[in-house]
Order: C-alpha cells, then sequence, then structure tokens
C-alpha cells in the first residue's frame, strides 16, 4: 500500500470513528430533549385543551428524538393518560398534537407550520431563532450545556400556562 | 479530716438544710438545662428540615433541567437566610454532587451521608441534616445541610451560668434559712447539754432544765430533770447520815476520853502506862476523823460558822510549827521567810486548822526523814502561804481533783490513812476568807498554797444560817 492510500484509510477510519462518536452523541443529545420534554409537561398547564384520553407528541422532520420519545412513552404516562409519539408529514396533523417537536430536519417552514396550530399546542424547536419566531419553547446549547428558550407570549396565545419553576431555568424570549 | 460526728449539732443542722437545698436545687437545674436544651435542639432540626424540604423542592427543575448554576444560586440565598448555615450541598439520584454551598470562611468539610429518609445528626457544635427530594413520588435527590450551632452554645454558656448563680441564691437563702431554723431544735438541746457540762465542773447539781414541750428532746430532759431531783434527795440523805452518825460517834467517844485521860492520871508504872498512852493517841486521832466528818456535814449544810477577829499571823505560824514539829519524831518542820508583821482578820482556829492539816499532809506524804518548809511571801493585797514538802507530790490530773470529799489519790501505791476530807474542809474555810487554795507540784514534792486577803483589804461574807 502506498502512503496516498494509507493516509485516506486513516482518514476514513478515523472520520467514521468519530461519526460513530458523533451518532452517539447526538442521540444522548435526543435522548436528553425528550427527558426535558417530558419534564416540561409536568410544569406546563393545559388548561382546557387536555382533553383527549391520549396524549399525542408530534414529530416533525426526521429526528432521533423519535426513538427516545418512544421509550418515554412506553414507560410513563402524562397527565395520567398513555403518551402517542405520532411523526407529522401533514399540515393538517398539527392540530391534533399536545406537543409538536419542530426537528432539525423538517422540511415545513416554520410559518407555515406556526399557521397550522391551534390552541392546545405546545411548540418547540431546535433551531437558533425559533423561539423568536413563535415557538413556545426553542432548545439551544450554551457552554455546551442543554438549555432552552421560553417565549411567554407563544405560551399564552396557545392558552397554555407555563409554571414559574419552569420559567425561571428558561432564557426568556420575547 | 473533719469527721461529720465532730461538728456541732447547730452547724450540722445547717449543713444539712443548705446541702439538700443545694443538692435539689442543682437536680431541678440541671433538668431543666437539659430539656431546654433538647428542645431547642429539637426545634432546630425541625427547622431545619423544613428549610431542607424547601430548598429540595426549589431543585426539582434544576435538577430536570441539569442546571446546578440555578440550584447554587438558590443556596447562596443561606447566607442571609439562614447564617446558620456553613455548608449545604444538592446530590442527584447517584449520589453525585449536583450542586454546593459554603459559607464564606467556612473551612471545607465531610457531609456525612446518610441512608434513607430524612435524617439528623448532633456533633459536638454541628448540626448535620439530610432530606430526600421528592418529586412524583421518586427521589431524585438529595439535600444536605450542615449547620453551626454557636448559638445553642451560647444559650448552654448562659444558661449554665445562670444556674450557677441561682444556686448560689439558693444557697446563701438556704442558709439563711437554716440559720434561724436549727435554733428551735438546737436552743433546746443546747439548754440540756449546758447544764450537763456546768454540772460536771462544778460538781453542783443545778436546777431543773426548763421545757415546754412533748416531742423526745422534752422525753430526754424530763429524765433528766428528774435524775437531778434523785441526785440532789441522795445527796440530802446522805448529808443527813454524815451529820446524824458523826454526831452519835463523837459522844461516846468523848466518854472514852474522859475515862482513859484519867486512866492515864492513875497509872504510873509501865507497860500499863505505855498502853493507856497509846489508847489516849489513837482515841485524839479519831477524834480528829469524827470532827472531820461533823465540819463537812456542816458545811454541806450551810451550817458552818466563823468567828471573824483579827489576830497576828506570824504569832499562828510559829505556834502551829512548833506544835508539828512537837508530835514529828522523824520530820524537820521549819519556818522560812521572816515575819510577815501582818494583822489577819479571820477565824484563827479555823486558819489554824488548815495549818495544822497542810502540815501534817507534809509529814504524811513524804515518808521518811525529810523536811517540811512553812513559807510566805507578802503581796499589796494578799499573804500568800505555802507549804514545801519533798515527798511523792501531786499528779497534774489531780491537782483540782484533791479538794474534793473524799478524794484518796489513786495514783499512790503506798496506803495513806484518813477520809479524804481534810483539804475540802480547807479549801471551803480559805473560800469563805475569800482567799484561794491550790497545790504546785515541782519535781521532788508539792507546794501547797494558800491565800489571804489582808486586813486593809478584807470584806468577808458572813456566813449562811
Amino acid at each position: 500500500m502506498n502512503l496516498q492510500f494509507k493516509k485516506l484509510l486513516l482518514v476514513i477510519i478515523a472520520g467514521s470513528f468519530a461519526a460513530t462518536v458523533g451518532a452517539q452523541n447526538v442521540q444522548q443529545e435526543a435522548n436528553l430533549e425528550a427527558a426535558f420534554i417530558y419534564n416540561f409537561t409536568k410544569y406546563i398547564d393545559w388548561g382546557p385543551f387536555g382533553r383527549d384520553s391520549i396524549f399525542v407528541i408530534g414529530v416533525a422532520g426526521e429526528s432521533p428524538i423519535i426513538e427516545s420519545l418512544n421509550a418515554i412513552a412506553a414507560s410513563t404516562r402524562i397527565n395520567n393518560k398513555r403518551v402517542v409519539v405520532k411523526t407529522i408529514n401533514r399540515g393538517a396533523e398539527i392540530a391534533d398534537c399536545d406537543i409538536l417537536f419542530i426537528s432539525k430536519k423538517c422540511m415545513m417552514p416554520l410559518n407555515f407550520i406556526l399557521d397550522k396550530t391551534k390552541p392546545g399546542v405546545l411548540t418547540i424547536g431546535e433551531q437558533p431563532g425559533f423561539a423568536e419566531a413563535g415557538t413556545a419553547f426553542n432548545f439551544v446549547v450554551v457552554n455546551n450545556r442543554l438549555k432552552f428558550e421560553a417565549n411567554l407570549k407563544a405560551i399564552s396565545s396557545a392558552g397554555l400556562k407555563a409554571g414559574s419553576q419552569l420559567l425561571k431555568l428558561a432564557i426568556i424570549v420575547d | 479530716m473533719l469527721k461529720f460526728n465532730d461538728i456541732s449539732l447547730r452547724n450540722k443542722l445547717i449543713l444539712m438544710q443548705v446541702f439538700t437545698s443545694v443538692v435539689v436545687f442543682g437536680i431541678v437545674f440541671g433538668v431543666f438545662i437539659i430539656t431546654d436544651v433538647n428542645s431547642y435542639k429539637q426545634r432546630k432540626v425541625d427547622s431545619m428540615i423544613s428549610l431542607a424540604q424547601v430548598l429540595g423542592t426549589n431543585s426539582i427543575s434544576p435538577i430536570q433541567f441539569q442546571d446546578p448554576e440555578a440550584a447554587r444560586k438558590m443556596l447562596e440565598e443561606l447566607q442571609t437566610v439562614a447564617p446558620e448555615i456553613i455548608h449545604a450541598e444538592i446530590t442527584n439520584k447517584e449520589g453525585q454532587l449536583f450542586a454546593s454551598y459554603s459559607k464564606t470562611d467556612a473551612d471545607t468539610f465531610s457531609m456525612p451521608r446518610t441512608s434513607h429518609g430524612k435524617s439528623y445528626s448532633f456533633t459536638n457544635d454541628q448540626l448535620f441534616v439530610s432530606n430526600p427530594i421528592i418529586s412524583s413520588n421518586e427521589e431524585i435527590g438529595k439535600v444536605y445541610l450542615e449547620v453551626q450551632l454557636t448559638e445553642l452554645q451560647q444559650i448552654k454558656q448562659y444558661k449554665y451560668e445562670l444556674a450557677f448563680i441561682l444556686l448560689l441564691v439558693a444557697l446563701v437563702f438556704s442558709l439563711l434559712i437554716a440559720i434561724s431554723v436549727q435554733g428551735y431544735l438546737s436552743t433546746r438541746l443546747l439548754k440540756l447539754v449546758n447544764a450537763v457540762r456546768k454540772i460536771r465542773k462544778t460538781g453542783e447539781i443545778t436546777k431543773a432544765v426548763e421545757d415546754k414541750g412533748k416531742d423526745e428532746i422534752a422525753t430526754l430532759i424530763q429524765a433528766f430533770n428528774k435524775m437531778m431531783e434523785e441526785l440532789q434527795e441522795n445527796q440530802k440523805k446522805k448529808d443527813e447520815f454524815i451529820g446524824i452518825a458523826s454526831h452519835e460517834l463523837k459522844t461516846p467517844l468523848t466518854s472514852i476520853k474522859g475515862y482513859v485521860e484519867m486512866l492515864d492520871m492513875l497509872e504510873k508504872e509501865n507497860p500499863k502506862k505505855q498502853f493507856v498512852q497509846k489508847a489516849l493517841a489513837n482515841i485524839s486521832k479519831l477524834e480528829r476523823l469524827v470532827k472531820d466528818l461533823l465540819d463537812v456535814s456542816k458545811i454541806q449544810s450551810g451550817q458552818l460558822q466563823l468567828e471573824m477577829k483579827e489576830f497576828n499571823i506570824d504569832e499562828l505560824l510559829d505556834e502551829t510549827v512548833n506544835a508539828s514539829q512537837m508530835v514529828s519524831e522523824t520530820h524537820r518542820i521549819e519556818r522560812q521567810g521572816g515575819p510577815v508583821n501582818e494583822m489577819i482578820y479571820g477565824d484563827r482556829q479555823r486558819i489554824e486548822q488548815v495549818l495544822l492539816n497542810l502540815l501534817s499532809n507534809a509529814i504524811k506524804y513524804s515518808p521518811g526523814e525529810k523536811t517540811v518548809i512553812l513559807d510566805t511571801q507578802k503581796t499589796e493585797n494578799e499573804l500568800i502561804i505555802k507549804i514545801i514538802d519533798y515527798g511523792i507530790g501531786v499528779a497534774p490530773e489531780e491537782r483540782t481533783n484533791i479538794f474534793e470529799r473524799f478524794y484518796r489519790s489513786k495514783t499512790l501505791a503506798v496506803h495513806i490513812s484518813g477520809f479524804g476530807l481534810g483539804l475540802y474542809i480547807c479549801r471551803d474555810i480559805i473560800n469563805r476568807h475569800n482567799g484561794k487554795i491550790w497545790v504546785e507540784s515541782t519535781g521532788k514534792g508539792s507546794v501547797f498554797n494558800f491565800s489571804l486577803p489582808l486586813k486593809h483589804f478584807s470584806s468577808i461574807q458572813q456566813t449562811e444560817v
């Protein structure tokens, strides 16, 4: 094997190693976000909007979070209801969710999504600026730590109430 | 070492009361302080656990959202809210440290990580409290608090000092009360004790001790009074007997003496004359003994009377020395000191009796061929007459006893004849002349002294009737 080939091989191996590690990291981050989402529900009051017998978490776009959310759905209840995780492909499905998670890989534009939401839907994003743009919560990474932004107007226009214990930990964005 | 039994009754009573008070108060204060301290501790524990509970509740979301900063900020409030907390820690489900707080300028520490549920433990001056953080029936972490107990120390200190001061006050009060109360018991007993002491000292039976009461002390006092009465009765009977006996003895004795004296005049040839003379000598001796008995009886019943006149003491002294010398074959009786040149106001016959008694004692108690000296010493107000012998002397412990009735020396191996009345009578006579009589013992004999006031300084009491 000549030197060039060796170098290339090294790069490929290192790259895939990093990718694996990166993949692990990504899944970990997704698990953490899922855990946060689960914990959010303890501090949010859906009021009259949480009337269905199941709790629906919709995920728009492909995301490793679906796996994490499924794990949570299998072992817990939210607001004493069975949890169901749905992938959202069409705008019409948005209004049926209690929580809508807009993943990085979502194809639909944010405005379109926000249009389709009705009161009772808690929107959560994971891209910079989403909370400003109108999602109720938005995950951000600050100093290598997972934090979340909160948009109080967005929360109240969704007809929801968020507890102070939650909000005090959030980065308030308006 | 001071023995309890040797402390006076009064002090014993006081000591007992004070001791009781101090012990009782000490116990009471001790119990109070202990319960106080314990309830303070309990309150402290309760309030700290409540605080830990609140901290825990407020840590739930920070733990859930992995925000140790938020938790730490909350803990830092403790600096102002609860300055007695010097360390606080929040751990997560796995027991790892989540957030911690240390009061400024507190040294590093290690908190005992306890097992389940709420718990607390006290060390010397610190309290450790732990409380679980529960969310949705699940324990997601623990709160640990380390509390400095300086306030407790201060409280303890204050209470101990207060208790000590109060104890002192109690001691003083109980002392005062005891001193005034003990009188009730001890005064009555002491009356009795003093009466007994007086009897031992003077040998005289005193009047009955007064007491109004019905308890054991009263019983004791009544028994004592009764005994004294009986003693007095016996004494009286004895004295009466002596008087009667000596009188009865005197009569036939006088008769015997008369006939034997006549025999003495009639009888000229020996050995009959010698026999008679020996009998006469013994009759005289017997006479003297009976006369002494009679004198004692008179003294006891207060019937001894003195015939007071002025007389020349030098004449009397010379007379008695000569008289004594005449009847003593073995001893030399001398007068020393030169003439006194004074007149004495007194009963000459009785003073003569004293001198003759002391001289005969001196001869009796210095067996062998010894010298007996009669010496005089004049001071401004009195004349001291000394009779010095070189005999067996008087033991120090007997120096006052020998002047008692019927006292015969116990320390002598030799048998000395007589009733033991002579010195008793001498003392009575000298006392009535306002003089004193006493004995000194030198290494080689005795010196009997008596004093008589000189004429310009006498005020002699009349005898009782």
